[in-house]
């Protein structure tokens, strides 16, 4: 699986896709990316995760970021992660805080 | 005992964690324990890339054993400042996202993950064991 992610903001939504893998060597990239939507009004932060492999703290604290630095008020989403990721955000307890589902419901 | 060095640069890390991850997986351990093996690898050694040489330039060495009973003792070594991993404080789990902290959270995983995990200052160097069993 390719590594690599983008994202897009619309309407009040930043869809985050992830591919591969997000760890410490690619997770500054990421939060690169997401600091441009800072100021702006984010209502929802959706991470699809259905092809996202591997992720380690690096990655977890990019989620944290972007929920402390871009959409304090904004509800976090996981779509679509498959069961090696979830267990790392259920290990450090990120999942009582988001929305997990299989699919995004726009 | 296999062992690889390298400089402690982030462009070396996938590297390093492949030679662990291929070692475990040779020796016969499920995907899910390889996964969990290759995470707490990479929280230790970008720990060690990212302070232990405070921005000057310096090794890591990564190597692993296996127990009669299977079980796989990883090490990784650094040449720099003391600094036991092991010593922080756990993060807060319950905490809401809002209000966490940043630090503590990759050092928390890789207790999790592991079935014992190990610090020693030796001479100059500091020595993080990770013991997984099959």
């Amino acid at each position: 699986m390719e590594t690599k992610f983008s994202v897009t903001f619309n309407e009040g939504v930043a869809k985050i896709e992830l591919s591969g893998r997000l760890d410490a060597t690619n997770a500054p990239l990421l939060q690169e990316e997401l600091k441009k939507l800072i100021g702006q009004d984010v209502k929802r932060l959706v991470f699809f995760a259905k092809d996202l492999e591997y992720i380690s703290s690096a990655g977890l604290r990019v989620i944290i970021f972007a929920k402390q630095k871009i959409g304090v008020d904004a509800q976090v989403y996981l779509i679509g992660a498959q069961e090696e990721v979830l267990n790392v955000i259920k290990m450090s307890g990120l999942d009582n805080f988001m929305v997990i589902s299989d699919s995004y419901d726009e | 005992m296999a062992k690889l060095v390298a400089s402690a640069d982030l462009a070396n890390l996938s590297k390093l964690i492949n030679f662990i991850v291929e070692g475990a997986k040779h020796a016969g351990f499920d995907e899910k324990k390889v996964t969990q093996i290759k995470l707490a690898s990479e929280e230790i050694i970008v720990n060690v890339m990212n302070y232990a040489y405070r921005g000057k330039e310096g090794d890591v060495e990564v190597s692993y054993t296996f127990h009669d009973d299977g079980a796989m003792e990883i090490e990784i070594t650094d040449w720099g400042i003391p600094f036991d991993p092991f010593s922080l404080p756990e993060p807060d789990v319950a905490a809401p996202l809002q209000d966490r902290k940043i630090g503590g959270l990759g050092i928390y995983l890789v207790r999790k993950v592991m079935d014992e995990v190990r610090y020693k200052r030796i001479d100059d160097k500091n020595v993080v064991t990770l013991i997984k069993k099959p």
